[in-house]
């Protein structure tokens, strides 16, 4: 380098030799030899080449992963990590014609050329409902009469169309041919259709003496149009009408909170006067009385020196937390009868749980239909599970705590017994453990 | 088909989907998310004189590729020349007068539409039109006529191996995944709002108004000019100086062929217009208040000539008149559309309301029509509103519904294919695409 320098400023040449390549590769292997003694840097190498090379510590050069050693793939474990080594699956631009269409059309699509050609995969959605059809005699026996003068070209438009619209009967109305066969409403459509289709069964049923009777829809048309009338009624309301409703209903709110308030009161009041008697009672009694009585007050207290878990319980459930309080549904518009059902938000997740045990246990179906009557009863009989499941933790508890007592005493006087009242044994005790846990 | 494809139930057919509307047509490729092009949906008509004129004036300095007639429109019989698309519209040339197919959101001029589907598969698919099915959208208050002819052309002239027409709204509410929704379109001629239930347009509740985009130009037009501010669109203007707010414009102007008919110089007009009123009009979230508006930061616009100014209240007050009018207010309309379906369907209509459309585009729209809607709805029923962020995805709601519809496995069965239509006729098309 400094020989280049040197020639570039025209100075003379130091005393090192001239490069050639003989006296070049001379040097370079001198060097080799040496730097695989003392690691020293080799003329003519970059000190950043060398670096990479040896380090001054002599670490191991780094490990990097491979997948190509020992052969392709080889370099994984696992056999599954092999990725990208199959050759790849060609797709072609393939006809195909739909089983769910009336025609053969051909249409293309891509596809796998290894994968077979099979159905259209798409095909097995092709749901279609099925809806009944009448024969003219069939018409003429039993449909030709009925109570709302449909004629057969209306009856066969709403056929038609029940079955170009999959039953939509909002979409039938609709498209229903007014300039044809007069304005129809969803109900009065839906009111034919179920009368036709019940007449029609019933009158297969006869033909055919057929003891499995296919179940047909009643519909109840005039209810219908009167929930309609009220759900139209319920959209109209204005504004105002929604705003003194809700007026309405916070007063009723307030008015029944002032009447529990006056309730509670009377209450307090009644429990005063009660205690003032009784004290006046304890007054006015003898100092004996009075003697005895702290005697026995004495003996009680000693009875009972630890607190038990059975009076909380007890206390609990007389005092009447036991149970379901439904909630009265008296929010604004309309709402479902089978909300009513609900259990209400409050409830914690044990008695949830129990309450399903119980359900399961008394084989009872979760769900019944929403009629004004079930919706009572059912959560009347839900409130009393509920209650019932308390009741059997409660006497377990109890028990539980006669043993215990049974067992201290028995511990307490040894070689004595406690003999324990009929009264008090439980009986089953052990299925209704079981049951209540 | 494999396991893959069957999991999010696609299946590609190659097909094309067409989306006309008055200001422009989509078209493009199903399952892919944005169409292909959009095309003006005017045409501009020359006579062949006309045409040689635009051709020897040498002193429009516009992209010489422009100045060449399509080739597509071409017609030797025909002794006038069409111009389809913008790039060839929008060249200044005598005696092109300009003019839409549209008409009421239906085609109408078959002529002209037949040469922008010429210039479609020629230009923007460029493919053969017997190798892709075709999926149409029209409005939901297409007629039978108009149906029936549309499938003729498809199947008569470009040999479609099938077709097949859906309402635009419904569409919409595909894109919007919804079978069931109120679709309330602002488009540029018409705001409608459409009731579609479970796939299917509800026809009898279907309300619209003609106060849409092109209303709003007219508007915006009627109040600069009031203002006497110069309406010189871009091709009239060779070159302008730099000038002070609210100066008078310094330019000068292009030389520019003879004979430019007004149906061209308005439509012009017309374009910049909506320029204008994109980028400047916004509508308040309450009812017009001149306080409120002018509290909002003003909006500054310039135009073409170099002009250019601060807008404050008035860019509110005119939007307002989409909303403000007592029966063809946006709100009033869907409203009025959901009164007038069954009762059973209110609530799931309210419950998913579709905004789509270029022109609710126009700032704070869809907040406006939700406060509206929110007021008319009854109490305890649940709004809610579903606008596509995107630009794209609102202006080509039901391109895009198309696209997804037409590329779906279960939809194949559906089209009409040309088996059927020379077996059974154009009249299928009235039962198979309701």
């Amino acid at each position: 380098m400094s020989a280049d320098v040197r020639d570039i400023l025209d100075i003379d040449r130091a005393n090192t030799p001239e490069i050639t390549r003989d006296s070049f590769l001379a040097t370079k292997k001198r060097n080799f030899e040496r730097t695989k003694h003392a690691s020293r840097r080799p003329e003519g190498m970059h000190r950043e080449v060398f670096a990479l090379l040896y380090t001054d510590k002599k670490d191991a050069p780094p490990l990097l992963p491979t997948d190509t050693a020992l052969g392709i793939g080889a370099g994984y474990k696992q056999n599954k990590a092999r990725l990208g080594m199959k050759k790849v699956r060609k797709w072609e631009w393939a006809p195909f014609s739909n089983p769910a269409r009336n025609d053969a059309a051909v249409f293309h699509h891509w596809k796998r050329i290894t994968d077979d050609s099979t159905d259209y995969p798409f095909a097995k959605f092709n749901k279609q409902l099925e809806i009944p059809s009448y024969t003219m005699t069939e018409y003429n026996a039993h449909l030709r009469n009925n109570i709302q003068n449909w004629s057969k070209v209306q009856t066969d438009h709403l056929f038609d169309l029940a079955r170009r619209f999959d039953l939509r009967f909002i979409v039938m109305a609709d498209r229903w041919n007014r300039q044809q066969h007069g304005i129809k409403t969803v109900e009065e459509l839906k009111e034919r259709y179920y009368e036709v289709i019940s007449l029609l069964s019933k009158s297969k049923n006869q033909n055919q003496n057929q003891s499995s009777e296919k179940k047909t829809f009643v519909y109840d048309a005039e209810h219908e149009r009167r929930r309609k009338e009220q759900l139209e009624k319920l959209f109209k309301r204005t504004i105002q009408q929604v705003e003194e409703e809700q007026m309405l209903i916070n007063e009723m709110k307030k008015i029944e909170a002032r009447k529990k308030e006056r309730e509670r009161k009377t209450q307090d009041l009644q429990k005063l006067i009660s205690q003032a008697d009784q004290q006046n009672e304890h007054a006015a009694s003898t100092p004996s009385t009075r003697k005895y009585e702290k005697k026995l007050h004495k003996k009680k207290v000693h009875h009972q020196p630890r607190p038990s878990k059975v009076d909380s319980v007890v206390n609990a459930i007389e005092i009447g937390s036991s149970g379901i309080k439904f909630a009265d549904l008296r929010g604004s518009g309309v709402s479902l009868r089978s909300q009513k059902m609900k259990l209400p938000a409050n409830i914690g997740q044990r008695k949830v749980k129990a309450l399903e045990q119980a359900i399961q246990e008394f084989k009872v179906d979760p769900g019944p239909p929403p009629t004004e009557d079930i919706c009572t009863s059912f959560n009347e009989l839900r409130s009393d599970m509920v209650l019932l499941c308390e009741l059997r933790t409660a006497l377990s508890t109890c028990i539980y705590e006669m043993e215990s007592l049974k067992h201290q005493y028995e511990a307490a006087c040894p070689g004595k017994t406690l003999n324990i009242p009929p009264s008090l044994v439980p009986i089953k005790s052990e299925t209704l453990d079981n049951n209540a846990i | 088909m494999s396991g893959g494809t069957m999991l999010y139930g696609g299946d590609e057919i190659g097909a094309l989907v067409f989306d006309p509307g008055h200001h422009s047509l989509r078209v493009g490729y199903a399952q892919e998310d944005s169409p292909k092009a959009e095309i003006p949906s005017v045409v501009g008509i020359g006579s062949s004189s006309g045409s040689n004129n635009s051709n020897n004036a040498p002193d429009t300095n516009l992209d010489p590729e422009t100045k060449t007639d399509n080739n597509v429109t071409s017609n030797n019989a025909d002794a006038r020349k069409y111009y389809v698309d913008t790039n060839y519209v929008n060249v200044p040339r005598a005696q092109m007068e300009v003019q839409t197919y549209m008409k009421d959101g239906m085609i109408d001029n078959w002529e002209l539409f037949e040469k922008v589907i010429d210039y479609a598969y020629a230009n923007v698919i460029q493919s053969e039109s017997e190798y892709h099915p075709v999926l149409f959208s029209e409005a939901s208050w297409n007629v039978r006529n108009n149906r029936e002819k549309l499938t003729e052309l498809m199947f008569e002239k470009y040999n479609v191996p099938a077709f097949f027409l859906v309402k635009n709204a419904v569409l919409a509410a595909f894109s919007s995944g919804r079978a069931t929704a109120l679709v309330v379109d602002s488009g540029a001629t018409h705001t409608s709002a459409v009731p579609v239930h479970e796939g299917y347009v509800l026809s009898q509740a279907v309300v619209k108004s003609p106060l849409g985009g092109d209303f709003l130009s007219r508007q915006c037009r009627q109040h600069l000019e009031k203002h006497n501010i110069d309406l010189s669109p871009v091709y009239k203007i060779a070159s302008k100086d730099v000038v002070k707010e609210r100066d008078n414009a310094r330019f000068t102007l292009r030389k520019l062929p003879e004979n430019l008919t007004s149906s061209w110089q308005n439509y012009m007009v017309q374009l910049m217009m909506q320029d204008f009123q994109m980028n400047v009009l916004q509508v308040l979230e309450n009812p017009f208040d001149e306080r409120v508006a002018s509290q909002i930061p003003m909006v500054h616009y310039e135009f073409p000539n170099g002009y250019h100014q601060d807008f404050g209240s008035e860019r509110f007050k005119i939007a307002e008149s989409l909303f403000d009018n007592a029966m063809l207010g946006a709100g009033q309309l869907a409203s009025t559309s959901v009164g007038m379906c069954d009762a059973d369907v209110r609530l799931s209509l309210f419950g998913s309301v579709v905004v789509t459309g270029g022109n609710t585009l126009l700032q704070g729209f869809p907040e406006r029509l939700n406060r509206d809607l929110q007021l008319r709805a009854p109490s305890n029923t649940r709004l809610k509103m579903i606008s596509a962020n995107g630009s794209v995805e609102r202006r080509f709601g039901a391109w895009i519904g198309g696209s997804i519809l037409a590329s779906i496995g279960t939809f194949q069965q559906m089209w009409i294919s040309s088996q059927e239509y020379e077996e059974a006729g154009k009249s299928q098309v009235e039962r198979k695409c309701p």
